[in-house]
């Protein structure tokens, strides 16, 4: 039972690891899709929770995936997880780097670049929207997300925890009814 | 800024460096700016990169699957210390976070009888999505001067976020049609 789940957790993850094009933002629709839908892992309240311990901890945003081992299947689920995610993109990128970069001038080096990226920025649209959808969105959603954003698109040295505490500040008092 | 010049001479760095200084930054870097920080780091501060090899790697790490910091560190690693190099940087870019991810999770927990908790956390991940949207922003721009390419972004995400469909077929499909219609603009 307790093998089986840390091979379900790998088996998960692999396949996300290779397709997280502009990095986690990207796979959080799915991730999300495996964890609550198919495999009953976590409820949606705590998924909310977790994607915001990982966006609140240091380090890059695809440390949901530890999180989520961690809480399915301890310590050992959550390395299981953090390699299933963190390994194959690595060896890939390491791979690519070692035997691409010095073709980055030519035709077909350019297309791939460009050709990704509006992948990566539409699948980041579909984590959005899939977040908003699993949270109590109302209105109080919409402006903490609207003037967090503001804040990081006007003052971009404005530190980013600073933003977090904020948004925290704002939901506790509107929850409290101010 | 004659910058890239130095970089040339100087010897590479030891692999202990290495790991201690992805250590730093992967255990200091609370919510993102990462790239900022590594730039700080490689380029400016230690001089083992030169500016231009610094965007290349961060073109290819923003273009492969994986986290992109992920990515950048690794492509680093390998130009100073090949393989090797690459390996220190990756784990000591991550060790700290495995463990601060965790530690946070079990702090969240422990204050879990605390009725505004829930409240709290939605407005972390509010706020955490404003940093997603304005991702969303700068790429949608981008994409601006290709108009095939703001299709691309639309139906990935009507495909994946309004329809819910599975998001590695959508993908495996979508990726090679993008690659070629900017294959064919060139």
């Amino acid at each position: 039972m307790r093998f089986d789940t840390l091979v379900a957790i790998a088996l998960v993850f692999i396949p996300f690891s290779l397709t997280s094009i502009g990095g986690g933002s990207a796979i959080v629709a799915g991730i999300q899709h495996e964890a609550v839908t198919v495999h009953g892992w976590v409820s949606s309240r705590e998924f909310l929770d977790l994607f915001a311990v990982s966006r609140a901890a240091p380090g890059p945003g695809m440390m949901l995936a530890t999180v989520i081992g961690w809480r399915v299947a301890g310590w050992l689920g959550a390395v299981i997880a953090t390699l299933a995610l963190f390994v194959p993109s690595s060896m890939l990128c390491y791979a690519v780097f070692k035997l691409t970069n010095n073709h980055r001038q030519k035709r077909w080096h350019r297309a791939m670049r460009e050709g990704l990226a509006p992948v990566g920025i539409g699948l980041i649209i579909a984590g959005i929207i899939s977040l908003f959808r699993l949270s109590h969105g109302g209105p109080s959603a919409i402006a903490i997300i609207g003037l967090a954003a503001a804040i990081f698109l006007w003052m971009p040295r404005f530190p980013v925890l600073g933003v977090l505490v904020l948004g925290g500040l704002v939901a506790a008092l509107a929850a409290t009814g101010f | 800024m004659p910058v890239s010049d130095l970089s040339h001479s100087l010897p590479p760095p030891r692999l202990r460096s290495l790991f201690l200084l992805c250590f730093k930054i992967g255990i200091l870097s609370f919510g993102g700016g990462l790239t900022g920080w590594l730039y700080q780091g490689f380029v400016l501060q230690q001089r083992w990169i030169d500016e231009d090899d610094f965007a290349s790697s961060l073109a290819i790490s923003q273009m492969l699957p994986g986290a992109n910091v992920v990515n950048l560190v690794i492509c680093m690693g390998e130009q100073l210390r090949g393989p090797i190099g690459a390996l220190s940087c990756v784990v000591g870019f991550l060790v700290g976070p495995f463990f601060a991810v965790i530690a946070l999770c079990q702090v969240f927990d422990a204050l879990a009888g605390f009725a505004l908790l829930p409240a709290i956390s939605d407005g972390v991940a509010f706020a955490a999505m404003g940093l997603l949207v304005v991702m969303c922003i700068h790429g949608l721009r981008r994409a601006m001067r290709f108009p095939p390419s703001v299709a691309i972004v639309v139906v990935t995400a009507f495909l994946v976020g309004v329809l819910e469909m599975p998001l590695i077929p959508v993908v495996l499909v979508l990726a090679p049609i993008s690659v070629a219609l900017s294959w064919r603009r060139a």
